[in-house]
């Protein structure tokens, strides 16, 4: 079978089953029971299939998703959430949009030190959604930044994804997460704007109700009271990692923790809200894991068939000029972002851009900073980005995936700006890391 | 033309996988027209811990793999870890003739043979390691990165305290502080750079890698006459060369590390003998343990022992 | 037969509470062998294996419940734009392929179990672990999740809501 037949019977399956409304994870699971009898010898492929389902779901890279999410519905449910934001609110006074700025930079600080993008989206969104919908703001300006700053956890370092794509493709370690700071801070950076730009021209968008003036004391009051003591869970949480004292993964254990005993001090645990907090952890995680139980065989399935490195090979093949040449692998890495995970797309087209890209006088620093935004962006690009499926599992009832894409598109275009300003401005990558 | 469809465990810049896909060139154009290997990807395509299940029941035909991925089904794999001696000689004496026995027994699978070996294990730390009064390794203190293979030497033996990390999530555990030592095979510490945290590389080195190629038996058996000779013909004779090429390149990393001011420590005499005696040893122990439970008993404990090590390469 | 019914209502349910109580594990687990680790002592191997256990117990464990309370997120993109009795029929339909699907991985899933007792086979992490204690999730799962879609294949209640993709 030619590669591009494989690719249509894969992808072609799997597009078709959801279009029908079949359940994404069952979709999945549906176009490898076929991939598999196709491409792995028929019933074998298909125990195979199972086998692959079992290492992707017991690895440890996944602990901090749940974790994450117990902490989110914890904080909300035991009311700590609202306070914070209450205060906060009451704090910055009349901003337009303040709760989705606060989201930019609250996110940007928390999911890049954290370095799982999952686990950050599934916390902010579980925390800060509902809190944002019940003061007014129309779901995008909630949903919107989570995502966005989501995938910022693999541009700033630290970044597990960056250290793996650097040990791939022999380049400085030190250099690529270098290279990520400040193309990641512009990003975050293009994220207000956009926000900035989005109430400009809907303000409805976000609720424009007064507050009351406040003296400084009782500013003083509610930081010391309401603000202090929920951040300190999230920055012991980070100064913990970055102390040594506990790997990324290990985290979002004490970050649950933290919540937990901040609530028995603050008197919001009780058993119902432990209970529904437990209730709509479980709920996402399983939601989460059964898609990737069934997209880490896709995957494989799309790589063993040859499929994607056909595709590679055909894409790469032409004789073009180094700029046209540089758009297309970002288009195969996008297109394969669609489709696959992160770390199969690494290691499938490593071996293959990065000789070419020196062959063709780009930095493989540089090059490897542009690789990590489109693997950024493909956590969001529908129809299969996974932060979509964490999110939707988090938003309130009667949010829609037709919602959730059109929140993430603007996000899309602000990474896409940022590629556009890298290739036009090398430097702003390269300067940091002194190349 | 017979054709073989294969994944090797690691990704395709790992050294080690470079070493595999030589072999495979030298196949297909020494078997032109009779037989022919089809590489379908590493990991990506099918997860490393998955592919000895994969090749064991058809679902692809060839595996490059380290014993050590199927330890349960193999335990015998142990000696070759614990082996102090290089393919070559284990080939010559009919060691590796009886692992692919054993391979063929347990597995269901042909071990067609066993590649880069001669390369063994270093522990490597970022504090300068300390030695007691009798010249033995003081590992109190020291937060040492393990995994199954390790283990039973660094916790029984040396009494570290290890703490269980997959390899990608060591560079980040090293940075931070997690863990400030890990064992690590004598090449590689470059292309992972952890030697940006790694400061002491002790001597002696123990283990041995333990990297084989292991096809499906059925298809094994359907393959022509002269596909299996030149399959066998040429992975003994890569058996040789990627040991000699793997000898130049550890020369070279341990060149390049000492030029960045890796400093070495040495156990001497007693302390030496008695630490490589330990890794060998509560090896061997775990291997016996896992043969006897099953029931093709630990008959063969001895001759592979006496196949896969040689008493009198230690000495030197 | 209604009790064996009104049992088969409640097993569903329980599974889930125990994927909960390994969601709780994990942080128990972590929490303890981190703190372990840092007053130094050894932290017991068991503790990191059995997290990653509870991943697999815990997502086999609840994902028949996930069916039954339509948690499993799917797309109504396009087929809310069909007139109702047509979207009634997609449904039914859907449901029927999930069930096959499931049946599917409940016999592969039931073979792979079977063979890795046959074989002896272990899982090697820190422990060797006969891996039929963890592959037996396969064939409860998937044939409790059968189960599940079924009641949506035949049942007044519909796996889709038809609203637009109101509640995907
Ligand atoms: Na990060
Ligand atoms: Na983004």
């Amino acid at each position: 079978m030619e590669w591009y037949d494989a690719l249509g019977l894969l992808l072609g399956s799997i597009l078709v089953l959801m279009a029908i409304g079949m359940p994404v994870a069952l979709a999945f699971l549906a176009a490898n029971v076929i991939g598999a009898w196709v491409f792995m010898g028929g019933w074998a492929g298909i125990t195979q299939m199972l086998n692959n389902g079992f290492g992707a779901v017991t690895s440890f890279a996944l602990v901090p998703i749940p974790l994450f999410l117990l902490m989110g519905e914890l904080f909300f449910h035991t009311g700590l959430g609202n306070r914070m934001f209450s205060a906060i609110d009451k704090l910055l006074g009349r901003v337009p949009g303040r709760l989705s700025y606060v989201t930019v930079i609250g996110g940007t600080g928390f999911s890049t030190l954290s370095g799982s993008s999952m686990g950050s989206t599934a916390l902010l969104g579980s925390l800060m959604v509902p809190e944002m919908i019940k003061r007014g703001y129309k779901k995008h300006m909630s949903i919107g930044p989570i995502m966005g700053t989501g995938g910022l956890a693999i541009i700033i370092p630290p970044s597990a994804l960056a250290v793996l794509l650097a040990t791939l493709a022999r380049i400085d370690v030190g250099a690529l997460l270098l290279a990520g700071v400040i193309p990641g801070l512009i990003l975050a950076g293009l994220y207000i704007l956009l926000i900035w730009f989005q109430v400009k021209i809907d303000p409805e968008a976000a609720p424009a109700y007064e507050v009351t003036p406040m003296s400084l004391a009782e500013k003083l009051t509610l930081v010391l009271r309401d603000v202090i003591p929920m951040l300190s869970v999230m920055v012991l949480t980070v100064a913990g990692m970055i102390g040594g004292v506990f790997t990324p993964s290990e985290a979002a254990a004490f970050g649950a923790l933290g919540v937990l005993v901040l609530a028995v001090i603050y008197r919001g645990l009780s058993w119902a809200s432990l209970k529904n907090s437990v209730h709509g952890a479980l709920k996402v995680t399983l939601m989460a894991y059964l898609i990737v139980f069934g997209s880490a065989t896709f995957s494989q399935l799309l790589a063993f068939s040859g499929a994607s490195r056909g595709l590679i090979n055909w894409a790469t093949g032409f004789e073009l000029a180094p700029l046209m040449m540089l758009l297309v692998m970002f288009g195969v890495l996008l297109m394969l972002g669609m489709f696959m995970e992160q770390i199969s797309i690494m290691l499938l087209t490593v071996p293959i851009f990065f000789p070419l890209i020196q062959t063709l006088g780009f930095d493989p620093v540089w090059f490897g900073l542009v690789m990590l935004l489109a693997l950024e962006i493909s956590f969001t690009t529908p129809p299969f980005g996974l932060l979509l499926f964490v999110m939707k599992g988090v938003a309130p009832p009667g949010t829609t995936m037709r919602d959730i894409y059109m929140a993430a598109f603007p996000y899309i275009g602000c990474s896409l700006v940022l590629v556009g300003i890298l290739i036009a401005f090398p430097e702003l990558a390269l300067w940091l890391p002194g190349r | 033309e017979d054709t073989l469809s294969a994944v090797h465990a690691f990704p395709e810049t790992l050294i080690y996988t470079k070493s595999f896909l030589e072999f495979v060139d030298k196949v297909n154009e020494r078997g032109e027209g009779v037989v022919r290997i089809d590489v379908r990807g590493g990991p990506e395509a099918i997860g490393m811990f998955q592919q000895p299940d994969a090749v064991r029941n058809g679902v692809v035909d060839m595996v490059y793999t380290p014993g050590s991925f199927y330890a349960g089904t193999v335990p015998e794999k142990d000696a070759l870890v614990a082996s102090n001696i290089p393919a070559a000689m284990a080939r010559e004496n009919g060691g590796i003739e009886l692992f692919d026995q054993i391979h063929q027994e347990k597995m269901g699978v042909k071990y067609l043979g066993w590649f880069d070996s001669g390369v063994c294990y270093n522990l490597w730390t970022r504090n300068e390691p300390q030695l007691d009064a009798d010249g033995n390794l003081d590992v109190s203190g020291l937060k040492l990165r393990g995994n199954a293979v390790y283990n039973a030497f660094f916790t029984e033996y040396l009494g570290a305290q290890v703490i269980d990390l997959p390899t990608t999530d060591v560079y980040s555990a090293l940075e931070r502080g997690v863990v400030d030592a890990t064992g690590w095979t004598q090449i590689g510490l470059i292309d992972l750079k952890w030697n940006e945290f790694l400061n002491y590389r002790i001597e002696p080195c123990f283990f041995s890698t333990d990297l084989g190629v292991i096809v499906n038996l059925d298809k094994w058996n359907s393959l022509s006459d002269e596909s299996r000779q030149i399959l066998q013909e040429v992975a003994i004779e890569h058996e040789a060369s990627s040991t000699e090429a793997l000898m130049s390149k550890r020369d070279d990393d341990f060149a390049a590390l000492d030029e960045q001011g890796m400093k070495v420590v040495t156990l001497e005499g007693q302390a030496a003998a008695d630490y490589l005696a330990a890794a060998r040893e509560k090896t061997w122990g775990r291997m016996r343990g896992l043969m006897e439970e099953h029931p093709a008993g630990a008959g063969n404990y001895d001759a592979l022992i006496e196949r896969f090590y040689d008493p009198a390469a230690d000495a030197q | 037969m209604e009790i064996l019914r009104r049992i088969y209502l409640g097993i569903v349910p329980l599974m889930a509470i125990v994927a909960g109580a390994m969601l709780i594990w994990l942080m128990v687990s972590i929490v303890v062998s981190v703190t372990m680790r840092n007053l130094g002592m050894q932290p017991y191997a068991w503790l990191f294996t059995s997290s990653e256990y509870a991943l697999l117990y815990m997502t086999m464990l609840g994902a028949p419940w996930l069916v039954r309370e339509k948690g499993h997120v799917h797309i109504e993109l396009l087929t809310s734009a069909l007139p109702p009795r047509l979207q009634r029929g997609v449904s039914r339909f859907v449901a029927v392929l999930c069930v096959l699907v499931c049946v599917i991985l409940a016999w592969s899933g039931a073979e792979l179990f079977l063979s890795n007792i046959e074989r002896q086979d272990y899982d090697v992490r820190a422990y060797f672990t006969p891996k039929w204690i963890l592959t037996i999730a396969f064939p409860v799962s998937f044939t409790l999740m059968a189960l599940e879609f079924a009641r949506f294949v035949h049942g007044d209640d519909l796996l889709h809501s038809g609203e637009a993709g109101l509640h995907e």
